[in-house]
């Protein structure tokens, strides 16, 4: 305690750089336009020496690629909706019962009861081909990531490229690579779904636990025995959260991937309800792509956990189930009604959801405006423009006089004093960074001292290697010339990782209790996670209209899904000997939770963090849709102007933040769980 | 092995030549884009060009990849492009030949500042633009206050408002409006709410047809207005109009002769795509319904197309 560590005079001396440059100005506060060397010429120059060398190749395979989807589309558009019903009834009842059955039942019967069967039938055929692809692809990477530490290396960063540059950036390039078409749609949710199969695949094959593996090598499995008799089959659980996430993922890019164009699928139509603002149509629409993904996930998790053998009264269930889809398809020829759903059966709740919603926006207008500008003015202003500009008598309704400053000034210092009394040496240095910042601002903290701070957290939390990598990162961003841009999705993306993870890990834990909540959670995610996003938008624009809060929440909405999934799945897989042994030496429930779940299930929550700010990051791409600037505006210019290095420079930027922040949240992980695995050797 | 992967090779050779033989005899594409008025004028054009006896297939396309579909060939034509929603994409194709501009489809476009009816008792100078001067206020949100807040295009669609403000000094904060959804969202919500509203907007559009909005005028009119940086305070031009035109591919001409002639001749105007777009936004008609009615009742209008 006498001697001052050098840690925290780092933080120090960082808060009184941020200080000293804001108050001075000059270059090193605000980056001069003179040393930006933006590479997105070079970029578009190098795509187009590409295009003329490999172009022809890619067309071809583009064109090959187009096949298996044209051919889905071309059946299930020949086949009658009542047919294709039953097909997709009986995979239900094969896979998991009659409650599937019944549930696929209904939502096929939605699709054609609203009138978007052909459109829907377009979408499903895009993922029926591009959902095996990614999963296979994934399964393969993954187990060469598992098995290769150097494959492992070159893979992890290609994914968090794949996952954090914005779908929108790479849009371009397939098209200009592929040629327009379905091949768009196949390759990017390709691209954009299979990442979460390798992780998963990595996670499940590695926590299989060293004893099963022990048994197998000991009755003489040989590798290949060893691994699909062995490992795959304990490491399921895990695998088949990577299916769920790469269909739901996959079905997400099958909107996105409409903005191209091509094929008359149900992301189309929401896109066009979107452009016309039309909630109730883009909700009826979007939630057919819901639909779809729960269906398919049901069906394909049903089939991976039941029993081997199935037999029905004795018979073959294939010889019952041709007989079932024969006799529909014999009904449908009697009767047309079968084959294509009757005009007048369609139901058209649109209208009545459009004036529902008008009434509520009328009458909820003061209440709406309370909310949005308490978070506005109390939140999100400061922490954007700092204290120093964001009170104002028309905000907080007190003006910053010098005498306030000075009071906060000395709260400030006061509240570091305390934590030096009390020993945290660190706390006593940080608060007056954190301080420093507030005051300032994000968007006004000088780029030095931003660069510094973030340089210095990454060495403290991950070591000299990621300190140079973030270093390195941030020289990218400030050399493109899109500094401000990353600053303001860094601010924007901040405070939505920050609730989504907070929120997110409670609810989480909360699932992992009680079954109710967990059913109840469940279709709520999917349909957050499959429900195109553009779908929430609308109503959030209408009660809280362009802007960043309306971003704001529409971020949150999305990325908190992750945070919660992955901390319930992580308490709920949890090995049980372990929790029998807790509850032996009479562990309360909340003792249980806090001292063995959690710790334990710490890896996954981490997962969760961490896909919570890809997640997050991904969606300023969609939060740009709704009026803020940052780097997902840059994207849009660059797709909309045609320019790829535009679009992929801000794209490489927010791969670069996602990625220092993840790298940061794996070091603590480990940290912390290193400690924790310590404490409870020691117990 | 060799042999096998070259026989794949020659396979996806032969797949993608048959696949662009069969595209230069098959149907006539059209791109059919995100909005009603455009999807009347496709189907208008494609009804006739079937009346004539060809072969055609509607394709769904976004405004910016329809460039690119159109320079490859895997689109032919789309009778209705705005050159203001086409990024730079769109001039660059013109520019190396890889599509073909046939003119101007007739619809005289009009972008500018729009409010809705309710604002001009808020500020009753409307609509002049000197009245925004004075009663800026009356267009304010809590995150522009005391300055009014102006809704502007998508950041990917230039920042013609933004200089705009600048030049003439209107004490406005331009906001941009990040989509059209969003603008409509917004437009939708506000006038619900009858909350104050100036938004950058653009006729033909079916919104038009929905709501009532007028639009501010300004001194003069000038076709290169966004380019003068002369304006100022009481010599104000406000912006260029966008143009519309028909655009086909580079092949097409030489492919179909009869068609590229009937696209020569073909127009429409604003009074037309209006009503019909009234239409089938109001009343819930059918594209096709309503094109098949409107070709039913207007020979006198599309004989001429096919001299």
């Amino acid at each position: 305690m006498n001697a001052i560590p050098r840690g925290p005079l780092v933080w120090l001396a960082l808060a009184a750089l941020t200080l000293v440059l804001w108050l001075t100005g000059g270059p090193l506060a605000t980056y001069p336009d003179a040393w930006i060397a933006s590479p997105a010429a070079a970029m578009n120059a190098g795509m187009d020496a590409f295009t003329d060398a490999a172009g022809a190749g890619f067309r071809a395979v583009g064109s090959v690629l187009e096949w298996p989807v044209d051919g889905a589309q071309a059946l299930l558009g020949l086949l009658p909706w009542s047919v294709t019903t039953a097909v997709f009834v009986l995979l239900g009842y094969y896979g998991s019962g009659w409650r599937l059955a019944v549930f696929v039942a209904l939502a096929m019967l939605y699709m054609a009861g609203i009138g978007y069967w052909d459109e829907s039938m377009n979408s499903l055929a895009i993922v029926l081909i591009s959902v095996p692809m990614a999963v296979a692809i994934g399964f393969a990477l993954g187990v060469l990531g598992f098995y290769s530490a150097r494959a492992r290396r070159v893979i992890m960063p290609v994914l968090d490229v794949l996952q954090t540059i914005p779908a929108f950036a790479y849009l371009l390039p397939i098209l200009i690579l592929f040629g327009f078409g379905t091949t768009v749609g196949l390759v990017a949710s390709i691209l954009y779904a299979f990442p979460p199969m390798v992780r998963n695949t990595i996670l499940g094959l590695r926590a299989v636990p060293e004893e099963i593996i022990e048994a197998g090598t000991i009755s003489g499995a040989t590798a290949a025995q060893l691994f699909w008799k062995v490992r795959f089959p304990a490491a399921r659980a895990q695998l088949l959260l990577g299916v769920n996430q790469t269909t739901m993922a996959a079905l997400s890019m099958v909107i996105i991937a409409s903005i191209i164009g091509g094929t008359n699928d149900i992301g189309w139509e929401v896109l066009s309800a979107m452009r016309k603002a039309d909630f109730g149509v883009s909700l009826l629409t979007g939630f057919v792509l819901a639909l779809i993904a729960m269906a398919l996930d049901r069906i394909t998790h049903g089939f991976a956990t039941r029993p081997r053998a199935i037999e029905w009264e004795g018979r073959s269930p294939w010889a019952v189930a041709a007989a079932v889809v024969g006799g529909v398809a014999m009904l449908s020829l009697l009767i047309p009604a079968l084959r294509d759903w009757p005009e007048a059966l369609v139901w058209d709740p649109a209208p009545a959801m459009n004036a529902a919603l008008e009434r509520v926006i009328v009458e909820g207008r003061a209440w709406i405006d309370g909310i949005k500008n308490s978070a506005f003015f109390y939140v999100m202003l400061p922490i954007k423009i700092g204290l120093a500009k964001a009170v104002s008598p028309f905000t907080w309704g007190f003006a910053l006089t010098p005498a306030l400053i000075a009071g906060y000034a000395a709260l400030v210092l006061g509240l570091a004093a305390l934590a030096w009394r009390s020993g945290r040496t660190t706390l006593a240095a940080l608060i007056p960074l954190w301080g420093v910042v507030s005051y300032i601002g994000l968007t006004q903290t000088p780029w030095l001292a931003l660069v510094g701070i973030v340089v210095h957290t990454a060495y403290v939390t991950g070591g000299r290697r990621l300190a140079l990598g973030a270093a390195a990162g941030m020289a990218f961003l400030l050399l493109a010339g899109i500094w401000p841009e990353a600053v303001l999705s860094l601010y924007l993306c901040g405070i939505a990782v920050l609730i989504c993870f907070v929120l997110g890990t409670a609810l989480g834990v909360w699932a992992s209790e009680s079954r109710t909540v967990s059913a109840i959670l469940r279709p709520v995610m999917d349909t957050l996670q499959t429900m195109p996003v553009f779908v929430i938008l609308i109503p959030f624009l209408m009660f809280f209209k362009i802007g960043e809060f309306t971003a704001l929440l529409a971020i949150i909405a999305y990325a908190i899904v992750p945070a919660i999934r992955y901390t319930e799945h992580g308490l709920r897989n949890l090995p049980a000997s372990v929790l029998e042994a807790a509850e032996t030496m009479g562990c309360t429930r909340w003792q249980l939770l806090t001292r063995v779940k959690l710790p334990l299930a710490l890896p996954a929550i981490m997962l969760g963090l961490n896909q919570t700010i890809l997640y997050g990051i991904g969606m300023l791409v969609i939060a740009a849709l709704v009026g803020t600037t940052g780097l997902g505006q840059q994207i849009y210019i660059g797709l909309g102007n045609g320019d790829f290095g535009v679009g992929m420079t801000a794209g490489i930027g927010m791969a670069i933040i996602a990625m220092i922040a993840d790298r940061m949240t794996q070091a603590v992980s480990r940290k912390r769980q290193e400690r924790f695995g310590m404490r409870m050797a020691g117990m | 092995m060799p042999s096998r992967l070259k026989t794949t090779a020659l396979a996806a050779l032969f797949s993608a030549t048959t696949l662009t033989a069969a595209l230069a005899d098959g149907p006539i594409r059209i791109a059919v884009n995100e909005w009603t008025g455009q999807h009347l004028s496709a189907h208008i054009a494609g009804t006739m060009l079937e009346k004539m006896g060809m072969e055609v297939e509607y394709v769904t396309a976004g405004a910016v990849p329809q460039i690119a579909a159109l320079s490859d060939g895997s689109l032919h034509f789309n009778p209705e492009i705005w050159t203001n929603n086409s990024g730079d994409i769109f001039p660059k194709a013109v520019e190396s030949g890889d599509i073909e501009v046939v003119g101007s489809l007739g619809l005289s476009p009009q972008e500018g500042w729009y409010y809705p009816p309710y604002m001009a008792e808020k500020c009753p100078g409307l609509p002049s633009y000197e009245a925004l001067y004075d009663c800026a206020q009356a267009f304010a949100a809590a995150d522009t206050f005391p300055d009014g807040r102006l809704i502007t295009y998508p950041a990917d669609w230039g920042t013609r408002s933004k200089v705009l403000v600048e030049r003439i000094g209107v004490p406005f904060q331009p906001v941009a409006g990040g989509s059209e959804g969003a603008m409509v969202a917004e437009l939708k919500s506000a006038i619900a709410a009858e909350q104050p509203m100036l938004m950058m907007f653009w006729e033909p559009h079916w919104i038009h047809a929905d709501i009532d909005l007028d639009i501010v005028e300004w001194d003069r009119s000038s076709a290169d207005c966004d380019a003068d940086e002369s304006q100022k305070r009481g010599d104000a031009c406000g912006f260029s109009q966008a143009n519309i035109l028909k655009v086909v591919s580079s092949d097409f001409a030489d492919e179909y002769p009869e068609a590229y002639a009937f696209i020569q001749n073909y127009t429409l105007d604003n009074t037309i795509q209006n009503a019909l777009i009234q239409k089938v936004d109001q009343d819930g008609m059918e594209v096709e319904e309503a094109v098949a009615e409107w070709i039913a009742d207007n020979e006198a209008v599309w004989s001429m197309w096919m001299e």
